[in-house]
């Protein structure tokens, strides 16, 4: 009896991977994370044979999984770094999925004292420690919380690219080093006073998003103005696909680009590419 | 452990081999301006361990004297069981107690542009391993035979003189034992340190500075190890971060040791 028993316990133990269905993971940025696993739900109802792990890292994570190979898919919200691209050149596919933009972001209180729109000098100049009060901007008299992102989120490449002139520029004014866009999303929010960076799908009623002045015209981070190229902060989103996928995950990338993918791009708040 | 220190001391080679010992107190981290000191992850992480210990040590010991020579036996058990309960809870769920309620009470009552600091991760630490230095130190402290305590009782000796000339003596090899053990924890521990410290790569302004976010060894482990490429230089900069990590942590536990610790 016992015997038996064991016997069909080590009939179920070896049956049940036999049975499962093909996995593949997917890591990297948080900005397309949303979009990934959407997309891999919806893609699952109708392929019950694939499904998809979706873990988030950071960009550079994503692009980090891809070359040493232990992801099947990756995910980045910034261009690949001169370096990178020497790794990936020739055995990944980098298919943009979608746009975003950038948003600078600041606290719902900050926003209601009158802080509504800023330049890109007086962004910079909060990054670098030069400005250091909401007070020298028009606002209140508080110190002001700057966020900064870890050295490897796609988000920090394009926002410090386009403010402070290089992807890796140090910005000696941070106060505090985020991570995810929902660890962002949190600080910013809990506090009264602090600026960052997200992605303009993250913000919300706590946590509001300020118009940039381009040659003295204020744009706020909106689709529409990624749209028409105004705002000056936007990118796209990253899917890095090796050349050595199985057909199943090349056919998961097509259906990110096809109109059912590209409306839960819509969805999530994104700019479609198609 | 000989494996172990063979594969940090190889990856972290090229770290050394570049940048030589003095690197170890050099304040800037910058991995893309191949800029890797360790000054300021070590500063946090001392920082850190003192603060857990100036708080888990004094309650600590505390408890293990009240529960073992002034609660009786019934209540005695239930203290240890909440003690080991408290030891087993996972370190995320210190780290999230701590992002929900210790940094707002430490912004509120500080007036800081955020909770997150030094102060906060040497708090949620010694939480941490409060359990491990209170259950030890009471190990050692109901290890000393009842005739200890009835003779110096009849030599006229009051409480407080039996507890500092005869109990804690006689406990003491337990109780430093614990107390390494923990010291031990709050070092290697990374998940709840990493949701509150900060990670900000920057020496302390002024160096007693424990308000202001920092970061820790384990934290800037934590965070980069994802995006550090194996056999660059980022990635061998933290394998040696690693490796002072695992040096200190030896040290600690030889010191642990009985037979070695003539010194303590």
């Amino acid at each position: 009896m016992i015997k038996r028993s064991l016997f069909l316990m080590m009939v179920v133990c070896v049956g049940i991977p036999a049975q499962a269905s093909a996995r593949i993971s997917a890591v990297g940025s948080t900005t397309v994370l949303p979009v990934m696993s959407q997309a891999a739900e919806a893609y699952h109802q109708t392929h019950p044979d694939l499904t998809i792990t979706v873990s988030g890292g950071g960009s550079g994570v994503g692009i980090a999984a891809i070359i040493q190979g232990t992801a099947q898919l990756g995910m980045a919200s910034r261009e690949t770094s001169p370096e990178e691209q020497a790794k990936l050149d020739g055995k990944v596919d980098n298919i943009i999925v979608a746009s975003d933009a950038v948003a600078v972001v600041v606290s719902k209180a900050v926003y209601e004292s009158g802080i509504h729109q800023l330049s890109m000098a007086q962004i910079a100049d909060i990054y670098h420690g030069k400005i250091k009060n909401w007070q020298q901007l028009g606002g209140l008299d508080k110190r002001i919380l700057v966020i900064d992102k870890e050295a490897s989120r796609g988000t920090r490449h394009v926002f410090a690219k386009a403010v402070l002139g290089s992807s890796h520029a140090r910005a000696e004014g941070a106060s505090i080093i985020s991570g995810s866009n929902n660890e962002e999303q949190m600080i910013v929010s809990r506090s009264d006073n602090a600026i960052g960076m997200l992605s303009n799908a993250w913000l919300n009623d706590k946590v509001r998003g300020v118009d940039v002045l381009v040659d003295g015209k204020a744009i706020a981070p909106t689709i529409e103005h990624v749209r028409d190229g105004s705002y000056p902060i936007a990118r796209g989103l990253h899917v890095l696909v090796p050349h050595t996928a199985s057909a199943a995950t090349k056919d998961f990338v097509q259906f990110l680009l096809s109109k059912q993918g590209q409306d839960i791009v819509k969805k999530v708040g994104y700019l479609p590419v198609r | 452990m000989f494996v172990l220190f063979w594969f940090l001391g190889d990856a972290s080679w090229p770290y050394w081999q570049h940048f030589g010992i003095s690197s170890v107190w050099a304040a800037e981290w910058y991995p893309y301006e191949s800029l890797y000191g360790l000054l300021p992850a070590i500063i946090g992480t001392t920082w850190a361990m003192m603060i857990a210990m100036m708080i888990a040590v004094p309650c600590g010991l505390a408890a293990a004297i009240v529960s073992s020579e002034i609660l009786p036996v019934i209540w005695q058990g239930w203290m240890r069981v909440g003690m080991e309960l408290l030891a087993g809870i996972p370190s995320v769920v210190y780290g999230l107690i701590g992002l929900w309620v210790l940094l707002p009470w430490l912004q509120n009552t500080f007036d800081l542009l955020t909770g997150h600091s030094l102060l906060a991760a040497g708090m949620i630490l010694s939480l941490m391993i409060l359990p491990t230095i209170m259950v030890m130190s009471q190990d050692a402290l109901r290890m000393i035979p009842t005739e200890q305590r009835e003779a110096a009782m009849s030599m006229g000796m009051n409480w407080n003189q039996r507890l500092m000339r005869v109990l804690l003596p006689q406990a003491w090899p337990g109780i430093r034992s614990g107390i390494l053990l923990g010291l031990g924890r709050a070092l290697g521990e990374t998940m709840a340190v990493m949701l509150v410290v900060g990670s900000l790569d920057r020496v302390p302004q002024p160096i007693y500075n424990i308000l202001e976010p920092a970061q820790t060894l384990t934290s800037r482990i934590g965070r980069e190890m994802g995006e550090a490429v194996f056999g660059s230089m980022h990635f061998s900069a933290l394998m040696a971060c690693g490796l002072v990590l695992a040096v200190t942590a030896i040290c600690l536990s030889l010191l642990a040791q009985r037979k070695l610790s003539v010194v303590l």
